[in-house]
């Protein structure tokens, strides 16, 4: 693969993980959700914990996949 | 055939053997700490962490479930953590190694299939494929299987990266540096900044890496159980 092969692999790879963005927005948002709610109704601290790492991770394994399609452009197109 | 070792294998010896013998101290100190006194040092530090680690999972799994699986948890988090710090004593992470993230997870993910399996039998286990009509089967296949994908693949990213980035950062500093006349080589930038994102990269994604992979198999064995008392 070339010098050109190479580069547009980078770029791909960078696209890639560009899906972060809308991922971070998300979670950024389901936290200050979490935080109103605590505020809201303290005791219930433990179990809106849970449920905000439960959303969070279903919704970052977009963000997840992501990255695997850059670091597989990365490590496997040489 | 030509067999390759990685670094990581290396690295899980000497943790291992580092865990080994902190709990064979602390087990001889136990044993022998008069349970009517006040615990201190060494003893005080497992009670603390063993009354939290009871807690994390009684909280996501009920009572019952989490006197089996507490011990587990505790060991998992004690290993994962020490295994995400590695990287600040000169060893190479062994969670930046994709085999090692994918085993974790995978014991996971069969104990959470396990939990599955136990709390609606042999029968009902398969069809939850077909819910709620037979076509469903890609999208229910892939439901089963993200948590395996998705647990590993966080704890491998955000370890690898950190170690990349600070790969970048080394190199970056020693350039810069190297363009200053007198000092020649030394990198001198690098020295000052970097303890800030070791801290960062380090010790604090570690640590909340660690915590989230425990409470997320928590919470996805709990899901899984008959019913929470």
């Amino acid at each position: 693969m070339g010098d050109v092969g190479r580069g547009l692999v980078a770029i791909g790879a960078g696209i890639a993980v560009f899906n972060g963005v809308l991922t971070g927005i998300g979670q950024g948002y389901a936290a200050a959700k979490a935080v109103e709610a605590v505020g809201r109704n303290p005791e219930a601290e433990n179990k809106i914990r849970s449920m905000l790492i439960l959303g969070d991770a279903i919704a970052e394994t977009c963000a997840i996949y992501g990255m695997l399609i850059a670091f597989l452009l990365i490590f496997v197109f040489k | 055939m030509k067999i390759t070792v990685q670094a990581e294998v290396f690295s899980i010896f000497i943790l291992v053997t580092l865990l080994f013998i902190f709990f064979f101290i602390a087990n001889k100190k136990i044993r022998k700490a008069d349970p009517f006194e006040k615990p201190k040092g060494i003893v005080l530090l497992c009670a603390i962490y063993v009354q939290a680690m009871s807690k994390l999972t009684s909280d996501n799994m009920g009572p019952t479930a989490a006197k089996n699986f507490a011990p587990y948890i505790g060991v998992l988090a004690l290993f994962m953590f020490t295994s995400n710090i590695s990287g600040l004593f000169g060893l190479s992470a062994p969670t930046a190694n994709y085999s090692v993230t994918l085993t974790l997870a995978g014991i996971s993910f069969i104990m959470i299939q396990t939990t599955v399996y136990k709390s609606v039998g042999f029968k009902q286990f398969f069809h939850r494929f077909i819910e709620p009509f037979p076509p469903f089967i890609i999208m229910n296949f892939f439901g089963t299987i993200a948590p395996l994908i998705s647990m590993s693949l966080r704890l491998f990213g955000n370890i690898t990266s950190g170690a990349i980035i600070m790969t970048l950062f080394y190199t970056f500093t020693g350039w810069v540096s190297g363009l200053v006349p007198m000092i020649g080589g030394f990198n001198f930038i690098g020295i000052v900044l970097a303890p800030f994102l070791h801290a960062y990269f380090d010790v604090f994604a570690g640590l909340i890496q660690t915590f989230i992979f425990i409470t997320l198999t928590t919470i996805f064995i709990g899901n899984e159980l008959p019913s929470k008392d």
